[in-house]
């Protein structure tokens, strides 16, 4: 290696060592300042990284006792559901999409192209009008009125299926059209039906392309902070990151605030996603592209 | 039809190949779409209507009132100055953002060990929700406990109230957008440019072509594909932004840092002004779904040459 290389390589890892840690700042700013009582965050001097003197566990720990727990474990189940619904229909829809041909085929193509290019303030507002609106809901009478809809109802979290999922099925159609008809012709022969073909031949077949579907679902979910925010003001319904929005919001007004358990929070809620990252990065680079069909 | 009664199967009418796999798609297809179309089409339906009537989406009945909504937005000035900051401050973010991703994405185009940990850290800030990671902006800002402030205190500068400026709150909202979409960016960047055939390279330095000519005639033009779709789908993206607005200035100092897409929820679930939440989401709506269709047929219909 010649000087001038050596050189060079040296102040690209300098450069990009600096730049590794501003990304990842927040993150180690959070995780430190969690570790404060609250005084002392007050108190911190002028340091890059709030290093307690002695690190305190109880903002952690209090996430995990019985009145600090539920908005944890609402992302958890929200997250879960919509992981396995999605691939579900992403996988039936999409294999019937790619392998059978049926009247109005066309249609339900440009159907799931066109509705991904709908931008999310139009549905916005209306949907929460909607949901406030429902019939015979939530006190509503037969014409919508008089009540409050499924507003701050948790069933919300659950119910919501837009056109936005349709991507995932539009994948998962594309990549079945790519394998091989071989494996379900001879599955049929030997008598499978439908759902055996679904079950034994295709999902084991598609493992690759159901774990970026999941992935990115999951992901998704577990970050989707607006919807819980807009829909739901109890702590006991919300979701950790709608949650945390809420006290994130607050702080820009007069008030006690404290930090350490806020920064205890988000690195609890961070952590999930961090993990599949780190585990199923290449599942997650694969979704980019896909991803940004979305409009 | 008799062998199959010898053999003990039941004799059933057996429908042709196609009408089976017909009612089978039916079977799958039409309830999935019909509970999507409940949740995704009656309210685009209804947020068309909602910009013609005056409605606090309560109690009272929708009242209709025509047009008011829309001339309101066009005659009173405040949301055509907030569509216009939408678009400015959207546009300073993704710009910065298009520019520095590439940066990123070049530096990660080099042959290294330790490559795969930089593209990690880079990516991270964009698997984390902008509500959780606004707050650590929020409280490095805060101008008296902030670490910001006493770090410029500790070297001698005078602290900065951050929420009175409407630069500095720009500044923040624009490195905090940058913060969180360099990583997705970098890495299509880098896509983009491991996919130019390094042939082309090789066969520029054959032809005694400098760095300037290369990157004019090889790089610029085999990237454009993926400049577009970044550029786009950017652009959608930052019509649409508010939740960083939200978290990090909430429309501060003075709703000088207010946008278009923060009034539209604030107009429909704070103060429940429903028809004109749904009047200014329809324009700010179309303006979105143009440069949508921009994207499509950019993408989806220019394959052929």
């Amino acid at each position: 290696m010649t000087a001038t290389r050596f050189v060079g390589k040296s102040i690209w890892i300098i450069v990009m060592s600096v730049l590794a840690f501003l990304m990842l700042y927040p993150f180690l700013f959070s995780l430190l300042a969690g570790l404060n009582t609250k005084a002392e965050f007050s108190n911190m001097g002028a340091v890059l990284l709030p290093l307690p003197q002695t690190p305190v566990f109880s903002n952690f720990t209090f996430m995990f006792t019985p009145s600090g727990i539920r908005p944890f474990i609402n992302t958890v189940l929200r997250t879960g559901w919509y992981t396995v619904l999605v691939s579900l229909i992403a996988v039936l829809f999409g294999y019937v999409m790619a392998r059978y041909e049926f009247k109005g085929k066309k249609f339900v193509l440009g159907m799931i192209i066109a509705t991904q290019l709908i931008p999310a303030v139009l549905t916005l507002i209306p949907g929460f009008v909607m949901v406030a609106r429902l019939p015979f809901l939530g006190g509503n009478n037969w014409m919508g009125v008089g009540g409050k809809g499924l507003i701050n109802n948790p069933v919300i979290l659950y119910l919501r299926l837009d056109f936005t999922y349709l991507l995932w099925v539009f994948l998962f159609m594309q990549s079945t059209r790519s394998l091989p008809r071989a494996f379900e012709e001879s599955a049929e022969i030997e008598g499978c039906g439908f759902w055996q073909t679904i079950f034994r031949i295709i999902i084991p077949l598609q493992k690759p392309i159901i774990a970026v579907i999941a992935v990115n679902v999951a992901l998704a979910t577990w970050n989707d902070w607006l919807i819980p925010f807009m829909y739901i003001n109890k702590v006991q319904y919300s979701t950790l990151p709608a949650y945390i929005g809420t006290l994130t919001a607050a702080l820009q007004s007069f008030g006690d605030k404290d930090y350490p358990k806020l920064f205890a929070m988000s690195t609890v809620a961070i952590l999930p996603p961090a993990l599949i990252f780190m585990f199923l990065q290449k599942y997650i680079i694969q979704g980019i592209a896909s991803a940004g069909v979305k409009g | 039809m008799n062998n199959l009664s010898v053999m003990g199967v039941k004799p059933q009418k057996t429908l042709p190949r196609a009408t089976r796999e017909a009612r089978r798609a039916y079977k799958i297809i039409i309830p999935i779409l019909v509970y999507m179309c409940f949740w995704g089409l009656i309210p685009l339906v209804l947020g068309l209507g909602l910009g013609f009537v005056e409605f606090n989406g309560l109690s009272a009945a929708p009242k209709f009132v025509g047009l008011k909504n829309y001339i309101d937005f066009f005659t009173t000035g405040e949301y055509l100055t907030l569509l216009w900051r939408q678009a400015w401050l959207g546009f300073l973010c993704l710009s910065l953002n298009i520019v520095l991703s590439f940066i990123v994405g070049l530096s990660l185009n080099v042959k290294s060990r330790i490559r795969g940990l930089y593209r990690t850290s880079v990516y991270v800030p964009s698997i984390a929700a902008v509500s959780i990671t606004t707050a650590v902006f929020v409280a490095l800002l805060d101008p008296y406990s902030g670490g910001l402030n006493k770090m410029l205190e500790a070297v001698g500068m005078a602290p900065v109230v951050w929420n009175y400026s409407q630069f500095w709150m720009v500044f923040w909202i624009a490195v905090f957008y940058v913060w969180r979409s360099l990583g997705p960016a970098a890495i299509i960047w880098l896509g983009g440019l491991q996919s130019i055939d390094p042939a082309l390279y090789e066969a520029a330095d054959v032809d005694g072509a400098n760095f300037v000519q290369k990157v004019r005639y090889i790089t610029v033009p085999g990237l454009k594909f993926v400049a577009g779709y970044i550029f786009l789908t950017g652009i959608i993206g930052v019509m649409q932004m508010f939740d960083v607005v939200m978290f990090i200035s909430k429309g501060n100092p003075y709703g000088m840092t207010d946008v278009l897409m923060y009034r539209i929820y604030r107009d429909g679930i704070v103060n429940f002004n429903m028809g004109m939440a749904g009047a200014s989401s329809t324009i700010l709506g179309i303006i979105t779904v143009i440069f949508a269709l921009i994207y499509l047929k950019f993408f989806f219909f220019k394959k052929e040459d």
